[in-house]
């Protein structure tokens, strides 16, 4: 096993200066977006100078209600964040979803530690911070995918939803299709990923593993056990979020409300 | 004298701002069919989504066999009326698929026996029985609503709600709809449309009196 190869300040200098070919690019072809490149730069290395220091202060803290309390903000500005992204106001479904995302998250991640890992310390942030944070990122973006589907199917087919409901359908067998679509889209993307790892590019957490200095096997297993996890993530997530949405998302009486939408 | 099957009484509607209804009341007894005449935009189509619990209305009461229309009991009251919209959006599939679907549902469960009836049906409202068979959306406006009408008539509601049902319909096309509800004994519907020939075996019609607020149909 070799240590961590830590990059030096110099060689931090010299990733920025890789940046100099894109910006090139982009003004070779004319495309304007060079100031959102320079904004997207600077708000990414301040945003994860703030977040590095921040970790560092709670790994060495290691307390797990602080833990705890960090996965919660992270989940907390998901959550805000899917429901931008889906254009859907966060006062009604804020809270379903928060409780969705929870599920999601923490169910494969206490799994992940519990069993997988079999950590003696199941809230340790050096395992619950950086897994949860990829099972949640994941489910972010089945969420976005799966929530944003449904609701937009709906308002789009309110009529077929409607003639549902009036040929005696329940809400929960009126929704059952747009659900089914919804969950197959979500899904679909880390299913994928899963076809192709390894194939197309070496993941993340593998390639982390590997720099860490663990052997290729080591980085395997906890490839293949967060593939798993994220999976189990955005399967429970999805499906929680839009059913528990439901009662703020339709009318007592079954049609889909219209002021749920932000546009 | 009969029983009342729906007792609308002074419903009010507003949407987007306008009144689309105001003060409307109705009675329909059991068995009976009821058209109600009124010129396009004036809540003809507005009137059935309150009856179908889709809107609320802001004033008024609708009660259907005695039991008001509210957002609990709508649920149940659904499974004794069905409907067939002016341009029916069936979703998507085979036609076979369309007619079935609702028996899939908790509620129509053990009425999957009147599938039976399609061929019947198809050939008293002048469609071939290869129409099962092709999609829904291959077909013109005229088969879709006849298939809608169908749909609905499969599922042995009390009460049938029909919106415009012969405005894609070509005049054999309209009698063959007209005869087949005829021949449904005892069968209430409550009809809208433009004029009169919407239901002309209709045992009363009522005007809709114009409300000149109202902006549209289906707000």
């Amino acid at each position: 096993m070799i240590g961590t190869i830590d990059i030096s300040w110099p060689g931090m200098l010299a990733a920025y200066c890789l940046l100099l070919i894109p910006l090139a690019m982009l003004l070779w072809q004319g495309v304007s977006i060079l100031g959102r490149v320079a904004i997207a730069a600077v708000r990414m290395t301040v945003q994860l100078l703030f977040v590095g220091l921040y970790l560092q202060f709670v790994f060495n803290l290691d307390n797990a209600w602080l833990n705890c309390a960090w996965l919660l903000v992270m989940i907390l500005v998901a959550d805000v964040s899917i429901l931008r992204h889906c254009r859907l106001r966060v006062r009604c479904f804020g809270l379903s979803l928060f409780v969705a995302l929870i599920l999601g998250t923490g169910v494969p991640l206490l799994y992940f530690t519990m069993l997988i890992l079999r950590r003696p310390q199941i809230l340790e942030a050096r395992t619950l911070i950086p897994i949860g944070g990829m099972i949640l990122g994941n489910c972010l973006r089945a969420d976005i995918i799966g929530i944003r589907h449904f609701y937009d199917t709906i308002k789009r087919d309110s009529r077929t939803f409607e003639y549902t409901l009036a040929q005696g359908a329940q809400l929960r067998e009126a929704i059952q299709p747009y659900l089914r679509e919804a969950f197959h889209n979500a899904v679909s993307p880390t299913i994928a990923t899963m076809m192709t790892i390894g194939l197309v590019s070496l993941p993340g957490m593998m390639t982390g593993v590997i720099l860490g200095g663990q052997p290729p096997v080591t980085a395997i297993k906890y490839q293949v056990a967060i593939m798993i996890a994220i999976f189990t993530g955005t399967a429970i997530a999805m499906p929680c979020a839009i059913l528990m949405s439901l009662k703020r998302g339709f009318h007592a009486s079954g049609p889909l409300r219209k002021d749920v939408f932000t546009d | 004298m009969k029983d009342v099957m729906l007792q609308i009484s002074d419903l009010t509607v507003h949407a987007g701002g306008k009144q689309i209804l105001k003060n409307f009341s109705l009675e329909v007894g059991d068995g009976e069919q009821v058209l109600v005449t009124a010129p396009s935009g004036t809540g003809k189509s507005t009137l059935l989504r309150c009856v179908l619990g889709f809107l609320t209305p802001q004033g008024g009461s609708i009660a259907l066999q005695g039991v008001s229309v509210n957002d609990q009991s709508i649920w149940s009251l659904r499974h004794r009326m069905s409907y067939v919209a002016q341009e029916p959006v069936l979703g998507v599939g085979l036609v076979r698929d369309i007619l079935t679907r609702p028996f899939d549902y908790h509620a129509n469960r053990e009425l999957r026996h009147n599938l039976e009836r399609v061929p019947d049906l198809l050939r008293q409202l002048r469609l071939p029985q290869e129409i099962a068979e092709q999609q829904i959306d291959s077909l013109s406006g005229g088969e879709k609503q006849r298939i809608a009408l169908i749909a609905a008539l499969l599922l042995d509601r009390p009460l049938l709600l029909l919106d415009e049902i012969t405005a894609s319909l070509d005049k054999d096309s309209a009698e063959a709809v007209f005869t087949a509800l005829a021949t449904r004994e005892g069968q209430t519907i409550l009809a809208v449309g433009h004029h009169a020939n919407a239901l002309p075996k209709a045992d009363r019609i009522e005007m809709l009196s114009v409300n000149h607020d109202a902006a549209g149909d289906a707000p």
